[in-house]
């Protein structure tokens, strides 16, 4: 129980209430709109209870779903017997004929593809792979089944590790291969002319784990077939129902007018909610072929031993800077270990061709080469975890950037000082054509290393005892809301576009927002509100928002890549907009006004001291539509609109991690002492909600840093099916995070405002391998690979008096 | 088979049916469609699923529904004339203290019996209380202010306290509930064939293997110890919970192994063969099996030489090593691992020597905690820790 | 995961008890079901039948017989936490128990259940040990009495026949002016020991003993506890001789003890 954090006061530094709305009439309520910290609209029926999640949904007639699944990481399977008497209940491959498996390819020259089996008939790739499907009025029921079932697999050598997964004579994943890799992804750019003369060359290697994103809930689906709409209803616990729907169609050979998606409250996502499962199809088709409704839940084990999909990178990174700290290249192999099938719809090579495109970070540079494999191995599939493939590349790179700083004597803040983007270049094109679209950079990590006090704790560090302290930084900036431009080139099955909202008004003057983003979290029945209330004047209250269901909302590619608030959010508040002019030409009709003289605000359109109620346009419209002006708008109180920001390039919000450490150098442990963050999500929209977001994200770094890790042993084996084995971060490993906000308008979304949601998720390893890094310097051991675990620590601190010795 | 249960649920008298497995939070969610008790990992560990019974916060997970049988549950449903309840959910609202919602029902019970338990609770002790309810969503952060505020804020007295403990006297004819029956009776598997010595993989082919090394001086003559080790009968009756099922001319074998770990069992069938060189003293015992019911499988190559001491005693070096997959290999208690491996693996050798030496065989071993020895996932620290203790 | 199917027993008394675990060699006793349970929820352990213990009046008899004081094995550990349950000791059961797992844990799972499980991580199966607590045994032979540290034969292992039971828990009081160290290394709130020691100093009633615990199976006393207490035996190598051949790398037990050792000096410190 090492990481105590210590109490501390005032650990909020948040410049919110600058951020506040801008003022209203004198005596309106507080601030509602963008910019105001309003509680959020779906607190209550959470904190009541009366959240309704996919496994909360009971049908008539349902039956409970459970698997069995590959004890193995790679085989052939010889067969598969039904248990005696259970010959209608238990459900094998060949029982789903016509049921296509997953593909997801990508359009990059050189992908290699797979088909993802939805119950594997005649090759296991790895541990927890579906090969046999059981059904019973209760879980316990299916579950007896399931494991009655007789299995008959001839293993073969598992490719465990994706460093040797492409040795001569490893086993070939995939029939027709010619190796295993998906693909293989390269940028250079004037490498050879930048490295001559460099003062200062560092070597590294660097891992990161493979982890289990782990919501609270997991998956989960109730499939059922409506003979009377002739349609397939899907509830899933997703992120991304419109993925589903189409991916779900193509695999069961429907239309997707046959198919519709709901997404119920989600208890949590973070990437693993955004793909289309196995399970879902599998029960989807049961329920095609039973006619009964039919539940699955993932279960804890379920989710470790065949989920654990994301983050694990190796890093063989080079970088040069010359003596004044300019950072002249950086050259790089790093592999990404993409598991044994291609997941729809991001695809195998999602994250190591992002690998190449952000290494380079915050920072300027004159010559870059990367080259990043997408491994196959006998593992389950790679997903895009919350912060994608920049919680690596953030580690990668700024762990270099504190070798080099050593190299030369120079401080961590100094080198980077020296080489962030300055904010007088921005808008700025980096070395891999990243278009920043605004901010500054080194403010950020000013104001960072003055919130620590870094100069401070470093002459405070003792420099013996068993209690080492160091501290350390990360600085990064995060892609978001990305678009066309940047998917279109992956050729994967999904490519965002136009993101659509339709604002509706109800005739008692509600409004319905209807998006096809889904929220799990991240508040968006509270910030969408907001941008209704700033641009229609409605109050929050009266917004319903209308989200998770293919019936009811407009196509989405859905909630991922930090896209909402700038995605979603534009969408609403031009729909609204829309609206707004609409509504004031009846108002105006109403008022006997000019419609130019109409304003809206606070539930009232007004035109000089006259007045009338959204309310009152609305019954009118609706109710009393002989009031109506003639040339009233034919597409009434409705509006559809689409949205898309000024370039597609993405917002990029940026933030700088200081934190202080103390490491036991007897057990091992780390303890986080203080954690500042300094970041910057453009104009917030709720601040409370972006704090929200930064500290959960920032503890999901933590634990990506110091605790989490699905280990393999040779044969594919996961080493780790309970969160007893799992360990994920709890209260007390958390210090008081303090966050500090600046707020640099993007000048590419509607409000300023920029992707926030995975931010968090992307500094805590490198800034806490910095510090420990620090804290080790002295003993001459370093960390290289994550999590930090106590053994590991203590194996460098082996590792380190070794070599003294020597 | 479902057995009636009675249980006071938030202040009224339920009776339901329960199978003797289904634990309280089924029993709330899919027979009562109390939904709001949220199931995390089933495992004792999230902290999704607390609930109050008589009055203190229990994992429903953990807490099978007939224990519960004549007691009182409160769920998150059941609060909402609860002054103290209202005005902790109104600083989670306020301190941002949920964001998906599905922590959040066992977050509430935990910070409910925190607020009443401990009302001088700094910081620092109710993060440490609250490290049995795992968050993913809000890095705590808002959770720990909400319950700061409700304590500096001076709360309500709590409405639910615990009660004082009952012993549970039950009801005058106790009810034995019975397990069910099996709906369907466990397909046969693939009959397992008896292969050559050299089909079954050989020690260094074993991936993800565990190597346990000993070496052990035996107070009789070599050939007399041989004359134990050439036969697999008295192999198999060395080793606790091996039975040898079928013997082949040509060494090839057939059966069983039943190990146990505390209440974890395990039953191995399978295959394997030896082979012998009776010049070099030497052997290699090669097999492979599975746990039909945890479909774990396990493969083991276990060879042993002997050398004659000068003393006139004997010299036996066992080596063994095993490899397994499935269910039982995918935990992570390594020391476990080590100290039951070392129990079999001298309980094995131990039996050897004593028949060597012509003592009275020792009754048939019981199931001894080898199952520790295949559990035993074989972390490399382990391995290497074994390995640099061969002599 | 969902248990396999098992048949569900609440006994009626000891007695009772004790006839339907001699009954049924499948059958498992349950008094909290903190141990048991994930095992079973993962289909691990696979009793045919569990005899629920939890209600039995006889486990939470007290029997104070002057020296020492005898507490029934039924009492749940945060009964000890908060003094529900006598501490004959001076706080140290009390502060033991509260560093079990987690509340809503503590609230369910027993004493005497957690020394049978025999976990080798647990804390009450070093604690006791350290204490040098003898636990009562009752089988349908009658009642014997073994010691804490003779208890635990390996991981999940115990010297329990197949028809015992443990009753209660003896433990001796400690002298005025006792001293108690208990130092475990887990690296979260509640999550099993790495590493654990106890110290206990006691020297007016002759007991200075050294434990060390979370070995993988039995805990060990350390032969001399005077000298580790007196500093005249070095913890490093004490440790490194009484693990020799059982643990890959003692480093995390002498720290333990170090820890533990510190923590009994601090103790007096503070009286």
């Amino acid at each position: 129980m090492p990481v105590r954090p210590p109490q501390r006061e005032g650990d909020v530094l948040s410049a919110s209430d600058a951020a506040d709305a801008p003022a209203g009439h004198p005596h309106s309520p507080p601030p509602r709109g963008v910019g105001a910290r309003l509680p959020r609209k779906e607190d209550d029926r959470f904190l009541a209870g009366k959240g309704r999640y996919v496994g909360d949904i009971r049908l008539a007639g349902m039956v409970e779903l459970a698997f069995l699944r590959s004890p193995v990481a790679h085989g052939i399977l010889r067969a598969a017997h039904k248990p005696v008497g259970a010959q209608d209940a238990v459900f094998l491959a060949e029982d789903l004929a016509g049921v296509h498996g997953i593909r997801a390819d990508s359009g990059l020259p050189g992908f290699q593809s797979s088909v993802q089996p939805i119950l594997a008939s005649d090759r296991v790739r790895h541990v927890g792979e579906l090969i046999a499907a059981a059904i019973a009025d209760t879980r316990a029921a299916a579950e007896d089944l399931a494991e009655a079932v007789a299995i008959d697999i001839d293993p073969l050598p598992a490719l465990h590790d994706m460093t040797r997964a492409r040795d001569a004579g490893a086993p070939i994943l995939h029939e027709g291969w010619t190796e295993n890799a998906f693909l293989e992804t390269r940028i250079e750019t004037g490498l050879e002319a930048a490295i001559e003369g460099a003062a200062a060359v560092v070597k590294r290697t660097y891992r990161t784990a493979r982890q289990c994103m782990a919501p609270i809930e997991g998956r989960g689906c109730v499939a059922v077939w409506d003979g009377n709409l002739e349609m397939l209803i899907l509830y899933s616990a997703t992120q991304m129902p419109h993925i589903v729907r189409s991916g779900l169609a193509e695999c069961l050979g429907l239309e997707e007018g046959q198919v519709r998606v709901v997404a119920p409250d989600v208890g949590g996502g973070f990437g693993y909610k955004g793909i289309l499962l196995a399970e879902e199809v599998c029960a989807s088709a049961l329920a095609l072929k039973l006619g009964r409704p039919v539940r699955w839940l993932e279960d804890r084990r379920e989710h470790l031993v065949a989920g654990a999909n994301c983050r694990e990178h190796a890093y063989e990174i080079t970088g040069y800077a010359a003596a004044d700290g300019e950072l002249l290249a950086v050259d790089c192999a790093a592999l990404v270990d993409s598991g044994a099938y291609s997941a729809y719809p991001f695809s195998a090579c999602l994250e190591a061709a992002q690998v190449t495109s952000i290494l380079p970070g915050p920072y300027t540079m004159r010559g870059y080469r990367c080259s990043a494999v997408s491994v196959a191995t006998n593992k389950p599939p790679i997903l895009p975890y919350r912060g994608v493939a920049r919680t690596g590349v953030c580690f990668a790179m700024e762990l270099v950037m504190d070798a080099l700083a050593a190299e030369l004597g120079l401080p961590p803040e100094a080198i980077r000082a020296r080489n962030l983007v300055p904010p007088e270049a921005m808008p700025f094109t980096n070395i891999t054509n990243k278009y920043f679209d605004s901010g500054d950079y080194p403010q950020a990590l000013r104001r960072a290393v003055e919130a620590l006090d870094l100069d401070s704790l470093r002459a405070a560090a003792p420099k013996e005892g068993p209690k080492r302290r160091g501290v350390g930084l990360a600085i990064f900036c995060e892609q978001g809301a990305h678009g066309t431009s940047v998917y279109h080139g992956w050729g994967i099955p999904m490519v965002p576009g136009f993101e659509q909202a339709t604002a509706r008004l109800t005739p008692d003057g509600g409004l319905e927002l209807r998006v096809g983003v889904h929220s799990h979290g991240q508040g968006l029945e509270t910030t969408l509100a907001q941008i209704a209330h700033e641009t229609l004047g409605i109050d929050p209250a009266r917004v319903k928002l209308v989200h998770g269901d293919t019936a009811l909302t407009p196509y989405s590619t859905g909630t991922w890549g930090s896209r909402c608030g700038v995605m979603a959010g534009g969408a609403v508040a031009a729909a609204c907009t829309t609206l707004a002019e609409r509504v004031k030409r009846i108002a105006a009709h109403l008022l006997q006004a000019d419609p130019a003289d109409v304003e809206i605000g606070d539930g009232l359109a007004r035109a000089g001291s006259a007045s009338v109620r959204l309310a009152d346009v609305a019954y009118t419209f609706y109710r009393a539509p002989q009031n109506l002006p003639a040339d009233v708008d034919r597409r009434g109180l409705e509006a559809s609109e689409g949205y898309r920001t000024v370039k597609d390039t993405g917002t990029f919000s940026y933030a700088c991690h200081a934190v202080s450490v103390e490491v036991d150098i007897e057990t091992g442990d780390i303890a986080l002492l203080d954690y500042v963050i300094v970041e910057d999500a453009g104009t917030m929209i709720n601040p409370m909600i972006v704090d929200g977001q930064v500290y959960g994200g920032a503890v999901q770094g933590i634990g990506t840093a110091l605790f989490e890790e699905m280990r393999y042993d040779g044969a594919g084996q996961p080493l780790a099916s309970t969160l007893a084995d799992y360990h994920l971060p709890v209260a007390a490993d958390i210090p008081p995070i303090r966050i500090i906000h600046m707020a640099t308008p993007s000048p590419l979304s509607r409000f300023g405002q920029k992707g926030i949601g995975e931010s968090g998720a992307i500094g805590p390893p490198a800034a806490i391998a910095n510090a420990v890094n620090d804290a080790l310097r002295p003993l001459g051991a370093r960390v290289a690979s994550l999590p930090m675990t106590p053994e590991a620590v203590r194996a460098a601190l082996a590792a380190a008096g070794a070599e003294a010795g020597a | 088979m479902s057995t009636a249960i009675t249980l006071d649920i938030n202040g009224r008298t339920v009776a339901g049916e329960a199978e003797p497995r289904t634990h309280l939070a089924d029993f709330l969610r899919e027979e009562l469609l109390l939904t709001g008790t949220h199931l995390g990992c089933e495992q004792g560990v999230c902290g999704a699923c607390t609930v109050f019974v008589d009055g203190r916060p229990v994992r429903a997970c953990l807490t099978l529904a007939h224990a519960c049988d004549g007691q009182s549950v409160r769920t998150v449903e059941g609060f909402d004339d609860d002054a103290l309840m209202a005005r902790l959910r109104d600083a989670f609202k306020t301190h941002h203290g949920l964001q998906c919602g599905f922590c959040t029902p066992g977050m509430l019970a935990t910070a409910y019996d925190i607020v009443r338990r401990l009302p001088q609770a700094d910081t620092a002790r109710i993060r440490r209380e609250l490290s049995g309810n795992l968050c993913r969503c809000t890095g705590y952060h808002g959770i720990v202010a909400a319950i700061e505020a409700v304590l500096a804020e001076g709360p309500p007295p709590a409405a639910l306290v615990p009660t004082a403990h009952r012993s549970r006297m039950p009801r005058e004819a106790p009810a034995d509930v019975p397990a069910p029956e099996r709906t369907a009776a466990v397909a046969d598997g693939p009959a397992s064939v008896l292969k050559p010595f050299a089909a079954y993989p050989a020690a260094d082919a074993l991936t993800g293997e565990a190597t346990l090394a000993r070496s052990i001086t035996i107070d009789a003559p070599c050939e007399a110890v041989w004359a134990m080790v050439e036969n697999p009968k008295t192999i198999a009756a060395a080793i606790p919970g091996a039975h040898l099922d079928a013997l082949g001319e040509d060494g090839t074998l057939r059966g069983h192994l039943e190990v146990a770990l505390g209440p974890m069992r395990a039953r191995f069938a399978g295959v394997g063969a030896m082979r012998l060189d009776p010049a070099g003293r030497q052997g290699e015992l090669r097999g492979e099996g599975q746990d039909r019911l945890s479909r774990t499988g396990l493969a083991a190559a276990l060879a042993f030489t002997l050398a004659p001491r000068e003393d006139g005693g004997t010299q036996l070096s066992f080596t063994a090593t095993y490899a397994l997959n499935g269910p039982l290999a995918q935990f992570g208690r390594p020391a476990l691992v080590a100290a039951a491996a070392d129990r079999i693996l001298e309980e094995a050798i131990a039996s050897i020597a004593r028949r060597a030496r012509g003592e009275e065989a020792a009754p048939a071993p019981r199931r001894l905690g080898g199952f520790a020895l295949l559990v035993g996932i074989v972390r490399d620290a382990f391995a290497r820790a074994l390995r640099g203790r061969r002599p | 995961m969902k248990p396999a199917p098992f048949a569900y027993r609440p006994a009626t008394s000891l007695a009772d008890a004790q006839r339907a675990l001699a009954a049924d060699a499948d059958a498992k006793l349950s008094a909290g079901n903190q141990s048991l349970g994930p095992m079973l929820n993962l289909r691990l352990a696979r009793p045919g039948a569990l005899i629920d213990i939890a209600g039995l009046a006889e486990l939470r008899a007290v029997t104070d017989s002057g020296g020492a004081v005898r507490i029934g094995a039924g009492f749940t550990h945060a009964e000890i936490e908060d003094g529900e349950a006598p501490d004959p000791t001076l706080g140290w059961l009390r502060a033991a128990a509260g560093a079990i797992a987690h509340r809503a844990v503590r609230n369910r799972g027993t004493l005497g259940g957690s020394l049978a499980h025999a976990d080798p991580a647990a804390d009450w199966v070093i604690v006791m040990a350290g204490l040098g607590a003898n636990l009562v045994l009752a089988g349908t032979n009658g009642e014997r009495v073994v010691p804490a540290d003779a208890f635990v034969t390996g991981p999940f292992e115990t010297v329990l026949r197949a028809d015992e039971m443990i009753v209660a828990v003896e433990i001796a009081k400690p002298s005025p002016g006792a001293r108690w160290g208990y130092w475990k290394y887990t690296r979260q709130v509640g999550e099993f020991a790495k590493a654990s020691a106890t110290v206990l100093d006691d020297p007016a009633a002759g007991r200075q003993r050294c434990a060390l615990g979370a070995l993988g199976g039995a805990p060990v006393v350390l032969a001399d506890g005077a000298g580790l207490i007196e500093g005249r035996v070095d913890p490093d190598g004490a440790v490194r001789a009484a693990l020799a051949g059982r643990v890959a790398d003692p480093q995390l037990h002498v720290v333990a003890l170090r820890r533990a050792l510190a923590a009994a000096k601090q103790a007096e410190a503070a009286q």
